[in-house]
């Protein structure tokens, strides 16, 4: 148990060197840099041999990279090339704010569709599951953003029940963001449902198809125990790795999302960031994506450990 | 970014940072699809050739009527960048705060003639070679001040400062030596010219040129302390802002109690925080045809146009073939019927520029200009050796009306046998990729520009700002006579010679004007916007 999940820590750093590097190499790919695209038209020769000598752009690119991993060991990730702020502590704001429409997404996201997939598979076949794995398969065809415009026009346009964009910077509370997270949550739980849901029915089908349930049921368990005890554990197992991906994604489709809503959030950072080639934020916002993926991951496996009854036996309590 | 931010130099697009990515961009093209398809039902409002449905579905004018006093204005606008500051001087400047935060010395009329802001006056020797501006008296700043010519020497040195890397330094660097300023009393500042300028004071009129307190320049950026006629309460950079009445303001107190700056970076998200009521306008956004149908149909907000506010342009690389004949680029120009890009691409809602950059209500423009003829565009290009001749053509979307207005230019050059091969390039580094790169493009610039700034900073051969590389010192010399020239009669003469020159030989085709379909409340009374210049003194809100 301990080697593996050290297996994985240190298969998990050399992951994030690769990704600042890769993100690094294609920042420096893409076409201008912070002088160039901050100025706009204004990036008269001389403005921008300033602003760039201002931001020592006019060193080499890997001087550059050799200090940012220099500082970023140190746990010093630089500061933002457009506002001069600190990244540890801006990248931080933004990411707190995500996190508020994280938690909201997967908690509804994850508990809701793991039980409309499950009824799915329990009633297959019958209307239940022809309605849900209808609505799930709409949910996820259409892109997010699309389901975004389409529940502002619903619940703040028609029916003003929500605001329809965020209006605060950074630094809002938690009670000012708290009215404005359920429409962007509520778009990204929709399509990041529609997968769990399809998933979970799938696994659910084939558990509930296998011996051990049959015998479970001909022992004379009831339908409930037989579900809860026997099929459901191992049908949550194809399942969790469906969820961890989807949670590793939240962090991609934010990015969209957020902006629709002009929600303060990392997504909407790193569209900026990646906008005026602000080197510095969008590294720190590669190494928190690259650490989220790692961890959903991580906890997938351990979770699967933790389901799967020949690991749960081993521990002494063999028959 | 986008939108695009502005730091639209000369007459540029304010934005210049892209405020949408590729992405977002996607997102708000879907989103204003859903949005008209579900408010309006699909209308078929194609953008086919001729097929647009008129935009008379888009209100020409906003609600009239006299705002009543007090209350608070929110308005969504674009954010520059996280590097915004309040110095008016900077390139990284929050357009919208410096018109109610500051005054300048001489502003633009609605009539398109210099008007008196903070100088009451001015007038040049008889050479033109220095100019005299006599000031307001009894003028206070935020913090108590009085304005004095100090100050307004103050700004001019500011602006001159290589350190505030002001992209209006390039303008006013060549006329003024800012250790020569005078101030002989304090309500007199005297302005000695390197060379002689007539047109010197319609310089002033820049939104760069707002007037900062004497020695303000390490502070400005945030405190914002003008003459104007609110006073700053909060500010963020590419994040929510205040400003409230001034009750001293030498002007009169404004209508509104106050105004909440909010901002917000994508173009759909400003038109759905209008349609959901959280704010009142949306500042430099022209919406696209699409979105302003489903505001025009919302019963919280309506269109209001700002007449011509952009000038859009498909600019000949001059440096490129084959561009480098002039034979060519009048072919190009000929080859095409200005109206009817106008009523593909905008629907009908501007103006026919028939090549000519100076704005209609510039008093200096002329209305003379060649008339749209296909065969002796075939013609010129036989004899250039460039029969058939076949070019690409940049656009993106980074503005909604690129691609139409490349679209509807291609179709009407077909005529004269040129073949447009219309390209899209990515939005968010189209202007440091492919402006002033490709030898030809689409773009836009917005109108406010005084004559001579824009003559000379637009088509002067080695501007920084000059988009085809135009370089011709005939041309050249022609604008110097016409600075110099004293007699007001006689200079109107030579702009009229200078825009005769820019539509023959130079290398700008300029389509159209544009009004600029901007999203207000149906509660918003008094707005008034031209050019650069916001009325924040006389906008307010409908009384209970």
């Amino acid at each position: 148990m301990f080697t593996f999940i050290a297996r994985r820590v240190v298969s998990a750093l050399g992951t994030l060197l690769l990704s600042s590097v890769l993100v690094f190499l294609a920042v420096q790919a893409l076409p201008g840099d912070v002088a160039t695209q901050v100025l706009g038209k204004d990036a008269t020769p001389s403005a921008v041999a300033a602003l760039r000598e201002k931001l020592s752009l006019d060193q080499p690119a890997w001087e550059r990279y050799t200090e940012w991993v220099k500082g970023a060991v140190h746990g010093d990730f630089g500061a933002s090339l457009v506002s001069g702020k600190a990244v540890g502590g801006e990248v931080g704001q933004y990411l707190g704010n995500s996190l508020l429409i994280a938690l909201v997404t997967v908690l509804f996201a994850v508990t809701g569709s793991l039980v409309l997939g499950i009824v799915a598979g329990l009633y297959r076949d019958r209307w239940p599951d022809h309605l849900i794995s209808t609505a799930s398969l709409v949910g996820m065809s259409v892109p997010e953003f699309v389901v975004a415009t389409v529940l502002v026009l619903a619940f703040s346009v028609a029916l003003p029940l929500f605001p329809a964009v965020v209006l605060y910077g950074p630094g809002a509370t938690t009670g000012q963001l708290l009215p404005a997270v359920w429409l962007p949550a509520a778009s990204l739980a929709i399509v990041m449902a529609a997968y769990i849901v399809r998933m979970a029915r799938t696994s659910v089908i084939d558990v509930m198809a296998s011996e051990y349930v049959t015998t479970a049921r001909l022992k004379g368990l009831s339908s409930w125990r037989v579900v809860t005890r026997h099929a459901l554990p191992s049908a949550l197992l194809p399942t969790l790795h469906v969820i961890a991906l989807n949670v590793a994604w939240l962090i991609g489709g934010v990015a969209v999302v957020e902006n629709v809503f002009n929600y303060p959030g990392i997504g909407k950072l790193m569209l900026s960031s990646v906008q005026n080639r602000d080197l510095p934020v969008i590294q720190a916002i590669a190494l928190i994506s690259a650490v989220v993926y790692v961890l959903c991951n991580l906890a997938a496996d351990l979770g699967a450990m933790a389901l799967n009854p020949k690991l749960r036996t081993r521990g002494g309590r063999a028959r | 970014m986008s939108d695009t931010s502005q730091r639209t130099p000369p007459g540029a697009p304010r934005r210049s940072i892209p405020r949408r990515s590729l992405l977002a961009a996607a997102a708000a093209g879907g989103g204003a699809l859903g949005a008209s398809w579900l408010l309006t039902g699909c209308s078929g409002a194609g953008s086919g050739p001729g097929a647009g449905p008129a935009a008379d579905a888009v209100p020409a004018a906003a609600p009239s009527g006299r705002p009543a006093p007090g209350g608070t204005l929110r308005i969504a606008r674009p954010p520059a960048s996280e590097a915004e500051t309040l110095d008016p001087a900077s390139a990284l400047s929050a357009y919208e705060y410096l018109g109610a935060l500051y005054n300048r010395l001489v502003r633009i009329g609605p009539d398109g003639n210099l008007a008196p802001d903070l100088a009451e006056s001015w007038e040049p020797d008889d050479r033109a070679r220095t100019w005299t501006f006599r000031l307001r008296r009894g003028v206070a700043f935020h913090d108590g001040r009085p304005f004095t010519a100090a100050d307004a020497a103050y700004t001019l040195r500011h602006i001159l400062d290589a350190a505030t890397a002001s992209p209006q330094a390039a303008v006013l660097a060549p006329l003024v030596d800012p250790k020569t300023l005078r101030t002989p009393d304090p309500h007199t500042l005297v302005v000695p010219l390197k060379t002689a300028n007539a047109e010197f004071p319609s310089l002033l009129t820049h939104y760069n040129c707002y007037v900062v307190p004497d020695g303000s320049a390490r502070s400005i950026g945030r405190t914002g302390i003008g003459t104007g006629p609110f006073k700053l309460s909060s500010f963020t950079s590419a994040g929510p802002g205040r400003v409230t009445a001034y009750e001293d303001h030498w002007a009169g107190r404004p209508v509104l109690d106050a105004i909440d700056f909010y901002s917000v970076a994508d173009m759909q998200a400003r038109s759905n925080a209008l349609l959901a009521g959280q704010v009142d306008l949306l500042s430099q956004t022209n919406l696209d045809f699409a979105t302003a149908r489903v505001v025009a149909a919302s019963d919280r907000a309506t269109i209001a146009r700002a007449k011509d506010a952009q000038w859009y342009v498909l600019p000949m690389l001059t440096t490129e073939k084959p561009f480098t004949d002039v034979r060519v680029r009048q072919a190009m120009k000929l080859a095409y019927d200005p109206e009817h890009v106008l009523k593909v691409a905008l629907q009908g809602a501007g103006t026919a520029g028939w090549d000519n950059p100076v704005p209609p209500i510039d008093p200096n423009h002329i209305a003379a200009h060649p008339v749209h003829d296909p065969e002796q565009a075939r013609h010129l290009l036989k004899r250039a050796g460039h029969e058939w001749l076949a070019v690409d053509l940049y656009t993106s979307s980074y503005d909604p009306i690129f691609t139409p207005m490349a679209l509807a230019y291609q179709e009407s050059a077909a005529r004269a046998g040129i073949r447009i091969r219309v390209k899209t390039a990515a939005a968010d580094s189209y202007y440091t990729q492919i402006w002033m790169k490709k030898p030809l493009m689409a773009t836009y610039w917005f109108t406010g520009r005084p004559i001579d700034q824009l003559l000379n900073q637009v088509f002067r051969g080695g501007s920084g700002y000059n988009e085809t590389a135009w370089s011709d010192p005939a041309f050249d010399a022609l604008l110097d006579r016409a600075r110099a020239e004293t007699d007001d009669a006689r200079r109107r003469e030579l702009y009229g010679e200078a825009q005769t020159f820019v539509i023959e030989k130079g290398g700008a085709m300029t389509p159209m004007f544009a009004d600029r379909l901007v999203g207000i409340s149906r509660q918003v009374r008094g707005y008034a916007e031209h050019g650069f210049e916001f009325d924040y003194l006389g906008i307010g809100l409908k009384g209970a």
